[in-house]
């Protein structure tokens, strides 16, 4: 069928290679979030024997603390060290509205230094 | 603990000031909006703010627009009426900022850029060189968020009503404006209360959208997502503090709060005949939230629902809407209160109560081991599915049976005093002798409806997958990761709105589990429960002023989602359809004046369909929301991320996932009886269905069609400057 004359793989845009692996890892976080947090909550918050004496952590269901809780505070560690140890800042490509602005210009490009 | 109601007039005005000082304020952010559009390329500006915005404008607008009304009205309900559950329900919003922002965010924003893409559809057209893809994808959209907008101007303007029912200039407008659209047949059926919000919240969002374009939009969300947190923040250790002022020297109040939970039993809903207690033959308005008792051992408190009036000369009113508190707990709060009045002058008719229980939580547990066993249990399955064998001789006996239609009738399954007798395991003062422990505590949540509870383990893997994934798939959310300035951007964006969510949403769960302790009773309108909260809190450590800014938090939920989705249909209108398919060459002044003209006809379209709007609001933002998510995210995925998708797998994969997702609800017409109530295909809800559908037609269409132009490739997966 294809018998095509495009560039190698190599050849790829670098920004749609980051993002189809940064989208890959964050559809893999989910997974690990939902098989967690759903069986966890069922298996411990679901047909309680002995409700009257439930488990409690910081005051809410034990159940509920490690099952969302908890992992709740894993989840932003994880999306802050994605955020900013393993997300790349890819070039977007030009804005195609600047070019037909022709006075105003964008003011301020706030603190553009210092990522990475 | 102090009656809401004593306090609702005082904070009313609160209330009042604070929504007219929000409205002064977004009016200035509109008018300085629209200063911007000068000197920039209108349709850019006006709909992307020429894709400028930086980390807190993107993050909050993003976080503001996702966090629908319901997050402010919907969800403490559901908290309030389901408990810790609620937990587990919005467990996914762990991973909602990284998946709705992270999975598609740089790549459509990238494409975006390289198309001069200004929505959603021009990617879809461009990136596919379709042009009847673009216009499926507009059709699509119009479609769902018409529906949606209508949906959004209603839930907007109850809560408005909410907000300033109790304010004078307010009631004395209803009086007069239900005089004047008496006998108008468009009005017909429509509450005048309810018709003034509407107009007053309708022509204000339509006002500041039109004139100040995406700029306005945007950054009303920014005020409005800081009103929200700042809102739930205040509202957290007030909650908590209140509830640990009964805690006994040791316990915590959330510990406390969980504690009183556990013996928690849902109340029962019905209708009563209500007498005068005394011999006067004036007009008595038995009044929504009042107390009464019935006398017995122990005594029977009862809420009223819904308004009603025993006319002068008349000794009773029947059939009033009352619901029973069964949490002894409860009961003995609400009458030690020396706050709480109790209608003394009013008594309930015991042979007219016609009380019926929760569908999952109202049923004994007879050996009190916490769960429902063998001839107890509605639908697990012991095969006593309807008509329980309550008194385990293995038959039904009078009072016990129940019709078909799976919901417990209390005049079937009482005798005719309206009391369960002793052979259905209560008592005659109508309580349950064993009820079910830890019904709040523990999943699936109690509920009056559904016979396996609220969250059942299908539902609980569907939402998870709903707020997550659903949730990237839509349209609006597309819109603003196209508006991004530069990556680095968006990475601080996921983060800040990753810590903006977990300050709203686990917070409110606490809240509203609080709420059950500090005002019981309020499942009689569980929608209000936000603003009684509110004003419970801040008057009982004398800030009543305060409340106003709580109460404008759902307010301006709505409105940040409401004004998105305005724009989103003006631009697909505008943009999509006259500009790319009537008449390319149009010039900007025309373009400025078709948007401002849209954006207002749209608007003012929306509002007139919720004069008498459909009915199951909650159901069609539901159905919507999925819908698009169902039509949008498969063929958005893969027109960005694999090079060898072509326009008829993708054409194929949208209206694949539409039409899926379409018929689980037309087959929720013969299953359920009900558009709304979808069939749910292998127990998952439709959007499961929908999406699987649409990923796996797109891929499949794609390998069975010719490959993409090569040029096309080129363009969107390749480096530009080759080498």
């Amino acid at each position: 069928m294809s018998s095509s004359s495009l560039p190698d793989k190599d050849q790829y845009d670098p920004t749609f290679v980051n993002s189809r692996r940064e989208a890959i890892v964050i559809f893999g976080s989910w997974v690990v979030a939902l098989i967690w947090a759903v069986p966890y909550c069922y298996l411990n918050g679901y047909n309680v024997a002995d409700p009257e004496n439930i488990k409690t952590v910081l005051g809410m269901p034990a159940w509920l603390f490690w099952g969302i809780a908890a992992p709740w505070i894993v989840a932003n560690l994880f999306t802050t060290w994605f955020c900013f140890a393993y997300m790349k800042d890819d070039d977007l490509g030009v804005n195609p509205d600047e070019e037909v602005e022709t006075d105003s210009q964008q003011e301020e490009d706030e603190d553009e230094e210092g990522n990475e | 603990m102090t009656n809401i109601m004593l306090f609702a007039a005082g904070s009313s005005n609160a209330a009042l000031w604070t929504f007219l000082i929000y409205m002064l304020a977004v009016f200035s952010l509109a008018a300085f909006s629209n200063k911007l559009l000068k000197g920039k390329n209108f349709l850019s500006e006006y709909f992307l703010g020429s894709r400028g915005l930086g980390v807190w404008a993107f993050a909050l607008t993003f976080a503001a627009t996702s966090a629908s009304g319901g997050s402010f009205t919907g969800f403490p309900s559901k908290i309030y009426t389901h408990g810790w559950v609620l937990g587990l329900w919005i467990g996914s919003y762990i991973v909602v900022p990284i998946c709705a922002m992270g999975l598609l965010g740089k790549r459509i924003n990238q494409v975006a850029r390289i198309s001069s893409s200004i929505t959603v559809p021009d990617i879809l057209r461009d990136r596919f060189r379709s042009v009847s893809f673009g216009l499926i994808a507009v059709s699509l959209i119009v479609f769902f968020m018409a529906f949606n907008l209508v949906a959004q101007f209603k839930s907007g303007s109850l809560i408005l009503k909410t907000l300033v029912l109790d304010v004078t200039v307010f009631q004395n407008a209803s009086t007069a404006v239900s005089g004047w659209i008496q006998g108008v047949s468009f009005f017909e059926g429509v509450d005048a209360g309810y018709l003034i919000c509407l107009l007053t919240f309708g022509v204000a969002v339509i006002v500041y959208t039109t004139y100040g374009g995406f700029h306005a939009v945007v950054w009303t969300d920014v005020m409005q997502g800081i009103v929200m947190v700042v809102g739930v923040l205040i509202m957290l250790p007030l909650a908590l503090m209140l509830v640990g002022k009964d805690a006994p020297e040791g316990t915590g109040s959330l510990q406390y709060a969980t504690q009183q939970m556990v013996h928690m039993v849902p109340p029962e809903k019905g209708t009563a005949t209500i007498h005068r207690a005394n011999n006067e033959e004036t007009k008595v308005v038995v009044r929504q939230g009042d107390w009464l008792t019935l006398s017995a051992e122990p005594v029977r408190l009862f809420r009223v629902t819904k308004e009603k009036e025993i006319a002068a000369g008349s000794a009773s009113v029947a059939a009033v809407p009352v619901l029973e508190i069964m949490t002894p707990a409860d009961i003995k709060r609400v009458l030690e209160n020396k706050d709480t009045s109790i209608r003394s002058d009013l008594r309930v008719d015991l042979q007219s109560l016609q009380m019926t229980a929760y569908m999952f939580g109202g049923e004994e547990d007879r050996n009190g081991n916490g769960q429902l066993d063998y001839g107890e249990d509605k639908n697990k399955n012991g095969e006593l599915d309807y008509g329980e064998d309550k008194n385990k001789n293995g038959q039904l006996d009078d009072g016990e049976d129940q019709n078909n239609n799976g919901q417990l009738d209390g005049a079937e399954d009482r005798n005719n005093n309206g009391q369960l007798d002793g052979a259905e395991d209560r008592n005659k003062n109508g309580k349950l002798d064993h009820p079910q422990k830890g019904l709040y505590v523990t999943g699936p949540g109690p509920d009056p409806n559904q016979m396996n509870g609220f969250l059942p383990l299908s539902l609980a893997f569907s939402f998870f997958f709903m707020w997550a994934i659903s949730g990237s798939g839509q349209p609006s959310s597309m819109v603003r990761l196209m508006a991004f300035k530069d990556a680095m951007t968006l990475r601080r964006s996921i983060f800040t709105v990753a810590m903006y969510y977990s300050m709203i949403y686990f917070p409110l769960v606490i809240i509203f589990c609080c709420a059950r302790i500090l005002l019981p009773g309020m499942e009689n309108e569980p929608d209000r429960i936000m603003p009684a909260m509110a004003v419970f809190l801040t008057e009982n450590i004398g800030l009543g002023w305060l409340a106003g800014l709580l109460v404008a938090a759902p307010f301006a939920a709505v409105m940040s989602t409401v004004d998105s989705f305005l724009l989103m249909i003006s631009s697909s209108l505008v943009r999509d359809i006259y500009q790319r398919n009537i008449d390319p060459k149009v010039k900007e002044k025309t373009i400025k004046i078709l948007s401002y003209v849209f954006t207002l006809i749209v608007g003012v379209g929306a509002m007139l369909g919720a004069v008498n709007p459909p009915q199951f609001l909650q159901d069609i933002i539901v159905y919507t929301g999925s819908g698009l998510a169902a039509a949008f995210l498969g063929p958005m995925v893969f027109a960005l991320y694999w090079p060898r998708s072509n326009a008829g797998g993708s054409i194929a994969g949208m209206l694949a996932g539409f039409a899926a997702h379409l018929s689980m609800y037309c087959g929720g017409i013969l299953a359920n009886d009900s558009f709304f109530q979808p069939y749910r295909l292998f127990n998952f809800d439709p959007i499961i269905i929908g999406l699987v559908t649409s990923f796996t037609v797109t891929y499949v269409a794609t390998l069975l069609t010719e490959p993409p132009p090569e040029d096309l490739v080129r363009k969107y997966f390749y480096k530009t400057k080759e080498s």
